[in-house]
């Protein structure tokens, strides 16, 4: 998909001689772009969440929400945490949301720990109902580190967590030049598609024309891929 | 969670305890109701919604101890022996009493309480009647007299009315023989008259004390709980005829608590946990035909 994304940006911004954008500035171009685009499928997956609520969603084919979830599923990670101290758990560093945190001991499934906050994990603790068990664990994050109570949980693999990743940087990679033009070749090491899903493929296009158009300073770039992309949202 | 099979029932795989499982089908268990509940009734497209789950947990334990209090009639008994400190330490789990009984000749004999005091604090005084003090400028105790006396067998009763008896146990020389037992065997008050021990309960001091007659005797006390197995959330159950009821009372004590929930919506709430917990009863109360024959068959006995 990225060749095609990449064809398409250049054929719009060739057009009149606009410009041109190297394949290193397209990949932060378009790494940029897929984050955005990542983004927006939580913020559009809340959207959908409060239209079925509102009842103004529909089922089966009609179930936009479904869609989303499967997108961000597919950047679903479940891994062992790597210990840090006893009780303390580095976090994965290319998560972008901790789903849930599962605690097990001596190989055994215990319980998945609830995320507490800071400022509640000391009550929490001290109350004789609520304290964290091996069944209700509980959990406190600070910096890219996550406390585990209670501090039964100290093995080496008691912790794993399922996560949603960020996707991996898009990389357009080329082995030869011919006539002043990079030659796509996919079979670099460093080859990396756009993990988002085909159709993601126009946003993806709009997105990395805003950017090349303040790149190349041609505002005629810029508005035309915020129009596509305004244009695509209403369709959504 | 799955069912577990009728071996593992009955033996628990030969694991000790073996009787682990017996009769475990009546009960659903905590982990259960808190997964159930989350599963069930929270959620994007449901009333309750974005709660924490300590939340959920704290209503599904309280709940459940609410129910253990006057719901459930799970009565725990604990048989002890009293000593000459006439004390009977309350047990760990305990949370209100249901019957305390002497156990003596192979018979259980009910006790009553005694609604005067048994046990008090006492200070040391001086001749001037002021108090003294310990290096933690605490003022200093001893056992009161009215301890002392209950546990010596000299403090008089109203349960058993005592004989104008001398120290030996005789009639006193100026005494009419039948006057000495006006009020003791004559005359007994009988809303207090028993002639069995009598208790009263020091809750502050997680202690029963009984009058001297208990010495060295068994005691047994029937007591209920909260059900909160001394914090162990793996033991924590709850009768499944109560199983709808603790998902209606945590869901209303939820709305109950949240910001901007309609007052109509938390009414029904309070209907259903209401409406359920009133089924849960009557089903508990177990009334079937052969209990009633059972009672109707006392109808018939003669009074003398």
């Amino acid at each position: 998909m990225i060749n095609s994304v990449r064809n398409t940006v250049l054929a719009v911004i060739n057009k009149n001689n606009y410009g041109y954008i190297s394949p290193s500035d397209f990949n932060l171009f378009a790494k940029q772009a897929q984050l955005d685009l990542f983004d927006e499928y939580f913020v559009n997956y809340n959207q959908q969440i409060n239209e079925e609520n509102a009842r103004v969603s529909g089922t089966g084919y009609a179930d936009i929400k479904k869609g989303y979830e499967e997108v961000i599923d597919s950047f679903s990670v479940t891994a062992n945490l790597a210990q840090n101290a006893a009780n303390v758990y580095t976090l994965p560093a290319d998560y972008y949301i901790i789903n849930k945190v599962l605690c097990s001991s001596g190989g055994l499934f215990k319980g998945e720990a609830e995320r507490v906050s800071q400022s509640k994990i000391t009550l929490l603790s001290s109350s004789l109902l609520t304290a964290p068990s091996v069944i209700y664990p509980a959990y406190t994050l600070e910096n890219n580190l996550i406390t585990v109570l209670p501090t039964s949980f100290n093995g080496a693999t008691d912790i794993s967590s399922q996560y949603i990743r960020y996707p991996l940087d898009p990389k357009w990679t080329f082995s030869t030049i011919s006539g002043g033009a990079p030659i796509f070749d996919q079979s670099q090491a460093d080859y990396q598609d756009f993990e988002l899903p085909i159709d993601d493929a126009n946003d993806l296009v709009s997105k990395i024309l805003q950017y090349a158009g303040i790149s190349i300073r041609e505002g005629d770039v810029y508005k035309f891929g915020q129009v596509e992309e305004q244009m695509q949202n209403q369709q959504q | 969670m799955a069912y577990i099979d009728q071996k593992k029932y009955y033996t628990n795989d030969a694991v000790a305890p073996t009787d682990l499982n017996w009769g475990s089908y009546q009960y659903v268990s905590l982990t259960d109701i808190v997964n159930n509940f989350l599963l069930m009734f929270d959620g994007n497209h449901s009333l309750v919604n974005n709660e924490e789950r300590y939340k959920i947990l704290f209503h599904a334990k309280r709940g459940i101890q609410e129910l253990n209090y006057d719901a459930f009639k799970e009565i725990k008994s604990l048989q002890l022996t009293v000593y000459s400190d006439l004390r009977f330490v309350l047990p760990s789990d305990y949370v209100n009493w249901v019957r305390i009984s002497l156990f003596k000749n192979n018979t259980i004999r009910p006790l009553l309480e005694n609604i005067q005091v048994q046990s008090a604090l006492s200070y040391v005084q001086t001749a001037t009647a002021s108090f003294t003090y310990d290096a933690e400028d605490n003022v200093n105790r001893q056992t009161s007299t009215l301890d002392s006396s209950r546990q010596d067998g000299s403090l008089n009763s109203i349960y058993l009315n005592q004989a104008n008896l001398d120290q030996n146990n005789n009639t006193p020389y100026n005494e009419d023989f039948y006057d000495t037992f006006i009020g003791a065997r004559y005359g007994l008050n009988t809303e207090t008259a028993n002639m069995n021990p009598t208790f009263t309960i020091d809750k502050k001091a997680g202690v029963i004390n009984f009058d001297s007659t208990m010495a060295n005797e068994q005691c047994i006390l029937e007591y209920i709980s909260d059900g909160m197995e001394g914090g162990d959330n793996s033991l924590i159950t709850l009768n499944k005829l109560f199983e709808e009821y603790i998902y209606a009372y945590i869901k209303y004590s939820v709305l109950n608590n949240k910001f901007g929930v309609q007052e109509y919506i938390i009414n029904r709430a309070k209907k259903d946990k209401t409406a359920l917990l009133r089924n849960a009863k009557i089903r508990l109360s177990n009334i079937h035909p052969g209990r009633l024959l059972m009672n109707m068959r006392g109808e018939d006995k003669w009074l003398k």
